[in-house]
C-alpha cells in the first residue's frame, strides 16, 4: 500500500506546484482581469530563485522570498500598461510578456543559461514544504476572498459601473489582485526551481499557459475549490488512462471544450450551483407549505 | 450643504445633451428632475456620479468640488446612485450584494483583509449584520441566500436601492427608481423616499412619471432637448405652457 502511494508521490508533488500556479491564475480572473500572465511570472520567479542559489550562493529560503518579490515587482509594473486595457487585450498583451520573459531567458545566456537551461539547483523542496505551501496558499485565497477585498473584486468582475458607484478604486483593487497573482507564481515558480533540479526556458511557454488555464477554467473560477478539482483532474486523467498521456496537450483541449459547452462555468462551480438552488428550492417549498399546515390546525 | 450644479454642459462631438444645466439639491428634500423621454436626465446623473467626463460648468458636494472626480471618489464624497437600468451583481447572493454597499465604511488594513486577522473577521461580521438588518427592513430576509440574477423585477430594484442605502449617503440619485412598478409598490417606495429625506439625506429623484415626482417634490427642474424649461414647485411647473408643450406636443398645448 505504502509503495503504491510512494508511487504516486512525483504525481502528487506536480499536483501542489500546479495548483499554486492556478491559483494565480484564478485570482486575477476573479477581479476580472483578463491576465495570463501567470506562466510568465512564474518564470521570473523560478529564474530569480535559481539564479541566486546556483550563481550567487543565497541560501533557498532568501531566494523563495526574493523570487516571490520579484514576482509581485514585475507584476507590478506590468499592471499599469494593463489597466487601461480590457478583456481580450489584456489577454494579449500577458500573452506578449510571457513571449518577452521567454526569448529573454534564452537570449541571456550568460545569466540564464540559455536554451541549455540552469542547472545544479539543488533539490531543497520535498512534498512536505509542497503540502505547507498548497495550504497556506488556500488559506490565503479564502481569507481574500471572505474580506472586503474578495467583495470589491467580485463586484468590479461582475460589474465595474457599480462597483465604482459604490466606492470600490476599480484600479487600485485590480493591481492588488494582480501583484498577489505575481507573488504567487514567483513563490510557485521557485518552489518548481528548487524541486526539480534544473530549469529550462521552453517550461514557461505556450503549453503551460494552456494547462494553467485549463485547470481554473475546467475546475470553476468562483469557488476556492474549483483549482484543486481542475488541476487534480487534468493532472491524474492522463495517469489513469496511460495512452492519453501522450497526448496531454489534445486531450486538455477536448475537454475544455466540452466544458465551456456543457458546464461553461466550471466543475465545481456548476455543481456548487446546483446544490445551492436544490437547497433553496427545498427551502422555498417548506416555507410555502408551512403557512397551510398552521392555517389546518 | 447641498449637491450643486453650476452651468454643467454635456457635449458629444456637435450633440448637446446637457445645455448649462444648473440644479441644487438640498439635504433634508425630495428634489425631482422631469422631463420627457431624452430629455437629458440620465446624462446628468453620470455626470454628477462621474461615469461621464463632463463638458463644461462645475458640481460641488457642500464646498468639496466634484467635477473631475473619479466616481469611486464621489462615492466616498458621500453620494449614491441607482440604474435605470437594473444593474445588479448576478453571480452573488442578494445578501452579498448588499455587502457590496458597505465597502466605503470597510475600514480595516489591507493586509489584515489578505491574511484574515482578526480585525478583518470582525468587520465582514459586522457589515454581515448590518444587511441582514438592511434586507428585514425591506421584507426581503427569506430571500437573502437566492442568487440576485434570479430575482423578479421589482425585488431587484429593491435590492439596488439596499445597496446604494449601505454606502450611507448624503445625497442619492435614484434614476426612474419606480419604472415598471405597480401603484401600491411605486407608493410604498415614495414612503420610503419621505422617509430618507426627513431623516436628512438629500435625494435627486429622476423620473418621467409627474404625478409621483409631483406627490413627493417640493421642488422640481424641467429637462427638455438637454435644457432646463422651467423650476418651481409642481403644481406651477407643470401648469406652464412650455413644460405641457414638451410633454404633450407643441400644437395642442
Amino acid at each position: 500500500m505504502t509503495n503504491v502511494l510512494l508511487g504516486y508521490q512525483p504525481l502528487f508533488d506536480l499536483f501542489l506546484l500546479h495548483l499554486g500556479m492556478a491559483y494565480s491564475q484564478w485570482l486575477v480572473l476573479r477581479a476580472g482581469v483578463f491576465s495570463l500572465a501567470t506562466v510568465g511570472l512564474a518564470a521570473v520567479g523560478a529564474y530569480t530563485g535559481g539564479i541566486l542559489v546556483v550563481t550567487l550562493g543565497f541560501p533557498a529560503p532568501v531566494a523563495l522570498l526574493a523570487a516571490a518579490l520579484a514576482g509581485g515587482i514585475v507584476a507590478l509594473g506590468l499592471s499599469v500598461p494593463l489597466a487601461r486595457l480590457r478583456g481580450v487585450y489584456q489577454a494579449i498583451a500577458t500573452v506578449a510578456f510571457i513571449q518577452i520573459v521567454l526569448s529573454l531567458n534564452i537570449y541571456a545566456a550568460g545569466l540564464t543559461g540559455g536554451p541549455q537551461g540552469l542547472n545544479g539547483i539543488p533539490k531543497t523542496v520535498g512534498t512536505l514544504t509542497l503540502l505547507i505551501a498548497g495550504i497556506l496558499t488556500v488559506y490565503l485565497m479564502y481569507a481574500i476572498m471572505s474580506s472586503r477585498l474578495g467583495r470589491a473584486f467580485d463586484a468590479i468582475r461582475q460589474n465595474e459601473a457599480v462597483a465604482a458607484s459604490l466606492g470600490v478604486s476599480i484600479v487600485r483593487h485590480q493591481t492588488l489582485a494582480f501583484v498577489i497573482s505575481g507573488a504567487l507564481a514567483g513563490t510557485y515558480g521557485a518552489l518548481e526551481a528548487f524541486h526539480s533540479y534544473a530549469l529550462a526556458p521552453s517550461q514557461f511557454a505556450f503549453p503551460f499557459l494552456i494547462a494553467v488555464l485549463s485547470y481554473v477554467v475546467l475546475g470553476g473560477r468562483n469557488t476556492i475549490i474549483g483549482p484543486i478539482i481542475g488541476t487534480a483532474i487534468l493532472l491524474i486523467l492522463p495517469e489513469i488512462a496511460r495512452p492519453l498521456a501522450e497526448a496531454r496537450m489534445l486531450v486538455y483541449g477536448l475537454l475544455l471544450i466540452l466544458v465551456i459547452n456543457y458546464l461553461p462555468r466550471g466543475i465545481a462551480d456548476t455543481l456548487i450551483e446546483r446544490a445551492r438552488a436544490r437547497r433553496l428550492s427545498a427551502r422555498l417549498a417548506k416555507s410555502d407549505t408551512a403557512p397551510t399546515t398552521a392555517a389546518r390546525s | 450643504m447641498s449637491l450643486t450644479l453650476n452651468n454643467v454642459s454635456k457635449r458629444f462631438g456637435g450633440v448637446v445633451a446637457s445645455d448649462s444645466v444648473n440644479i441644487t439639491v438640498p439635504k433634508g428634500k425630495i428634489t425631482g428632475l422631469i422631463g420627457p423621454n431624452g430629455a437629458g436626465k440620465t446624462t446628468i446623473v453620470n455626470m454628477i456620479t462621474g461615469m461621464l467626463a463632463v463638458s463644461d460648468g462645475q458640481i460641488t458636494v457642500g464646498d468639496r468640488d466634484i467635477t473631475h472626480s473619479f466616481a469611486d471618489e464621489i462615492c466616498r464624497a458621500g453620494l449614491a446612485r441607482t440604474f435605470q437600468n437594473i444593474r445588479i451583481l448576478p453571480d452573488n447572493s442578494v445578501l452579498e450584494n448588499i455587502l457590496i454597499g458597505f465597502h466605503r465604511h470597510e475600514e480595516c488594513s489591507t493586509l489584515a483583509a489578505m491574511l484574515g486577522l482578526p480585525a478583518a473577521r470582525r468587520e465582514s461580521g459586522k457589515i454581515r449584520e448590518m444587511a441582514i438588518a438592511m434586507l428585514r427592513r425591506f421584507g426581503m430576509s427569506a430571500l437573502a441566500d437566492f442568487p440576485a440574477g434570479g430575482l423578479s423585477y421589482g425585488h431587484q430594484r429593491k435590492l439596488e436601492m439596499m445597496r446604494a442605502l449601505a454606502s450611507e449617503p448624503e445625497f442619492m440619485l435614484l434614476d426612474e427608481p419606480v419604472a415598471g412598478m405597480n401603484d401600491v409598490e411605486s407608493d410604498s417606495l415614495a414612503e420610503l423616499f419621505r422617509e430618507l429625506a426627513s431623516t436628512g439625506m438629500g435625494v435627486l429623484l429622476i423620473e418621467h412619471n409627474i404625478r409621483f415626482v409631483s406627490k413627493l417634490c417640493e421642488h422640481v427642474y424641467v429637462l427638455d432637448g438637454g435644457r432646463l424649461i422651467a423650476e418651481g414647485a409642481p403644481g406651477v411647473v407643470l401648469r406652464d405652457p412650455e413644460v405641457m408643450a414638451a410633454y404633450i406636443g407643441g400644437e395642442h398645448a
